[in-house]
């Protein structure tokens, strides 16, 4: 089992945004984080990559907490974030250097992943560039490129799909089926709910820093048999049924 | 509108006194009022010396009013968001700019002023004019900075005329012209022209009253001068806002080549890489560095030199040590599986070797200035037990603190 959240209280200040949230993500596993703005999907995953410390409850990777080991915690993810953060001094070129360098990766293999990488994202003639000045799409699409030259048994990825373009959106699940049969597990929140129905394994359902519901989408029709087919469907009766309590 | 000025100039006026309270207490002030007061010194001894009716003299008057000229800049404080907030309100912008200029041209006749007054015992000592013409002459300077900010209004609508938006055009080669006049002429002539050209540029700026206002102009203008004063403050305290674009300075990259690809190096490659490149903490490096050279040119003695030298290496150590921070706002850093000691370690490296850099070059300006074997000595020495204490003791007594 690759990540194990369990019974985590947190936020970012004394008042917790999270409330006891347990959920897990398998080898090998898709698991779409969804809800709405201010449900609590960052905040689960600032405290799953270690910028916050959960009050109460505890995260593990691969049965590692971040207290036990902290590099080897965070040696196991790799991060996308929702906005892209690059350096403002650095290359193309450099930003992968930088990555191969703190994730020790070997110089020679990892540099031929990053062409395959670029290559696909049309990065590639792009190396001695400052990504810091590209658009949104292009920015997105090199913390997709860092990421995925890690070789991490864990990817946490924030809303990938914004500001890609669609070819690009194909390549990127294209990457995440790779990893996945390698054995990765991804944890992937978004609001885009119909590419999510398509290739997610498991859904979570936060709401209001709870998990809602949990599971494959079969099992998410059972628990809520009036809702109806769709992930959509199911999630907008679920926020609606919420709001009306 | 009159309001949204009046209300952004007292919240701009807050953070520049902030800055300057900052500015006044730091101990750089120090020996930057040395440095002034030194050159007041100089001034005036050199005064003592000139004769009248010197060839460069009157030169050197033109050059300096047309240099005074450009200090003062027009102060909009447009905002980025302006663009969408204000679009429904152009209308109104120039009720906006009256009270902008307002502002800027009355800070504007205090810098003016304040040159002249500098000027003044040059002009004096090397051309004795009545009282009448040097009034005359700063009349001309007055109506000539009016002028150029009815040139920056202009500028920033969507005017057509390539004529009015050349602007090195009216900046120098306009200005040049009347102060030649006026100070090789008659002073008359030059405060004629200026008035003549002030009276035309107003004219010229209500002919296009109804020009459609340039908002992108008129951002980018305002933030490349918030960007100096940000740049000024920077000299002697930390800007927070200052985040300029970063320069890709390939000519570096030897320098930055000499640090290997390999785990342990990684914060040093990122901090070389952010030294060299953003436009701040090299800035603040290069100054500070130059400007040391510079007084220790001047400087003679013993024990004088070797003290400036220790106060600048202090200064500049003291400085960098911010930049250890620079990187923390970007998520990857605290992603990264890499100790704290590493990041320390490679930190430790960058500022000895920047520290470094700067006791060397000091250490030849002050042997070129005395030609003293044993100042150099001393001060090769003192230099040394500096950055060895700076960095291996006072460093990592800082990081410690802030944590």
């Amino acid at each position: 089992m690759t990540l194990q959240v369990t019974k985590v209280v947190g936020g970012y200040s004394q008042i917790p945004v999270l409330k006891e949230v347990t959920f897990d993500v398998q080898d090998g596993e898709l698991v779409g984080l969804i809800g709405l703005n201010g449900a609590g999907k960052s905040t689960t995953i600032n405290h799953i990559i270690g910028l916050l410390t959960p009050f109460k409850g505890e995260i593990k990777i691969n049965g590692v907490t971040l207290n036990e080991d902290k590099n080897a915690y965070k040696k196991q993810i790799a991060y996308i974030p929702e906005t892209p953060i690059l350096y403002q001094e650095l290359t193309l070129k450099e930003h992968l250097e930088m990555t191969m360098m703190a994730y020790s990766l070997d110089h020679d293999k990892a540099w031929k992943k990053a062409n395959h990488l670029l290559n696909i994202f049309r990065l590639d003639n792009k190396l001695d560039w400052f990504p810091a000045n590209f658009s949104k799409g292009m920015k997105q699409k090199v913390m997709i490129v860092c990421a995925f030259i890690t070789e991490a048994p864990l990817f946490i990825i924030d809303e990938p799909f914004l500001g890609l373009d669609p070819l690009a959106v194909h390549d990127l699940l294209n990457l995440i089926d790779e990893q996945k049969a390698k054995g990765a597990s991804v944890l992937m929140s978004t609001h885009v709910l119909d590419t999510a129905e398509k290739y997610c394994d498991r859904f979570v359902l936060l709401h209001d820093g709870t998990v809602k519901t949990e599971g494959t989408l079969p099992e998410l029709r059972k628990a809520l048999p009036d809702a109806g087919e769709s992930l959509d469907d199911i999630y907008m009766s679920m926020t609606r049924a919420d709001q009306h309590e | 509108m009159n309001n949204l000025y009046r209300q952004r100039l007292s919240s701009h006026l807050k953070e520049m006194f902030k800055y300057l309270r900052l500015v006044f207490n730091d101990h750089f002030v120090f020996a930057l009022l040395i440095f002034i007061g030194g050159l007041g010194y100089a001034y005036s001894n050199g005064l003592k010396e000139l004769q009248p009716n010197l060839w460069w003299a009157k030169p050197v008057i033109v050059i300096v009013l047309l240099l005074v000229l450009q200090i003062g800049r027009f102060a909009t404080l447009y905002q980025d968001a302006d663009v969408v907030f204000l679009l429904p309100k152009e209308a109104e912008v120039r009720q906006y700019l009256k009270g902008a200029r307002a502002y800027s041209e009355s800070l504007a006749v205090v810098y003016e002023l304040f040159g002249m007054f500098v000027l003044l015992p040059f002009i004096q000592v090397t051309d004795a004019m009545s009282v009448f013409d040097l009034a005359l002459i700063a009349v001309a300077q007055l109506l000539l900075k009016d002028s150029l900010f009815s040139l920056a209004i202009i500028r920033r609508f969507q005017v057509k005329s390539v004529w009015l938006k050349a602007s090195s055009w009216f900046k120098w080669v306009v200005p040049l012209v009347i102060l030649l006049a006026g100070v090789y002429g008659m002073p008359i002539i030059g405060a004629v022209l200026a008035l003549a050209l002030s009276i035309g540029l107003r004219v010229a700026d209500r002919r296009y009253d109804a020009a459609p206002f340039d908002w992108w102009q008129a951002i980018t203008l305002e933030n490349n001068r918030m960007m100096g004063v940000y740049r000024f403050f920077n000299l002697f305290t930390n800007v927070p806002m200052l985040k300029g674009a970063a320069k890709r300075r390939r000519y570096l990259d030897w320098l930055l080549n000499i640090v290997k690809i390999a785990p342990k190096n990684t914060y040093l490659y990122l901090y070389s890489r952010g030294i060299v490149r953003s436009g701040e903490f090299s800035g603040l490096y290069s100054r500070l560095t130059i400007l040391g050279m510079i007084l220790l040119y001047f400087v003679r003695g013993t024990w004088l030199p070797v003290a400036l030298a220790a106060l600048f290496l202090y200064l500049i150590g003291f400085q960098l040590i911010p930049f250890y921070w620079q990187f923390d706002d970007i998520v990857f850093t605290h992603l990264y599986p890499i100790g704290e000691k590493q990041r320390v370690n490679s930190f430790r490296r960058l500022m000895f070797s920047l520290t470094g850099i700067t006791a060397v070059l000091f250490l030849i300006m002050v042997f070129v200035a005395n030609q003293n074997w044993q100042v150099a000595l001393i001060a090769l020495v003192v230099e040394l037990v500096e950055v060895v204490l700076m960095v291996q003791y006072y460093l990592p007594l800082r990081l410690r603190k802030k944590k």
